[in-house]
């Protein structure tokens, strides 16, 4: 099973777990990075370690989803990326549900999808449902 | 193929909680399960895809089921969405 870390500014991250959880269930081996708006990067990529070598425990896979491309949670998450572990910035509410379902799959593919995904699920309301009037 | 109108009864309408229950219970079945409004159709069995529908209260949504299984699946999904999703109707 793939294991997810979410690293963010401020509470995002837990906060965004935890609407997942409420939506989709018991999400386990996923944790929440909160960067401080004060750190210097060193504590973060220090939990960033902390929270890899949870979540894949026994050199499992791990997707990392971070907030945006480079900010300092991007950045702090940028090197640990390797064979099995790979990062997808930009994080939504759509990528955790979709990745909630996808967690057995091969770690590239699952990360290419839960992109695609996070994109597809961006909508202008109005064009969405009343693409006549668009 | 079993075909037949649902009724979404509960306050919050189809929301994110009431489709993922909307997809568990579709997921116990081996069926295809089709969830459609108007002229958008979405997957039974994702989240994502039923949340498209925007079906609020009082939306009448038209749900497939097609499958070794169809029988139950339809009775159980049906249920659900008449029964709002366990969220009672007030």
């Amino acid at each position: 099973m793939i294991g997810i870390v979410v690293v963010g500014h401020g509470r995002v991250p837990e906060e965004l777990l935890a609407a997942a959880r409420t939506i989709v269930g018991d999400l386990p081996a996923a944790v929440a990075v909160s960067v401080s708006w004060t750190d210097d990067g060193s504590e973060a990529r220090a939990a960033v370690e902390r929270a890899i070598a949870e979540v894949g425990a026994g050199g499992g896979p791990v997707l990392v989803l971070t907030d945006v491309f480079g900010g300092t949670p991007t950045n702090v998450s940028l090197p640990f990326l390797s064979e099995r572990v790979e990062i997808v910035t930009g994080v939504n509410l759509p990528m955790l549900i979709k990745l909630s379902a996808e967690r057995e799959r091969p770690l590239q593919e699952v990360a290419k999808l839960v992109r695609d995904r996070g994109r597809e699920a961006i909508y202008v309301a109005g064009e969405a449902l009343h693409p006549e009037q668009a | 193929m079993i075909e037949r109108e649902v009724l979404v009864r509960n306050r919050l309408g189809l929301h994110a909680r009431a489709a993922a229950r909307f997809v568990n219970t579709a997921a116990r079945f081996r069926s295809r399960v089709t969830l459609a409004r108007d002229s958008r159709r979405a997957d039974g069995k994702s989240i994502l895809g039923i949340l498209l529908l925007a079906a609020s209260r009082g939306s009448r949504l038209w749900l497939e089921v097609e499958g070794p299984d169809e029988s139950e699946a339809a009775a159980a999904l049906e249920a659900l969405v008449s029964g709002g999703f366990g969220e009672g109707a007030a």
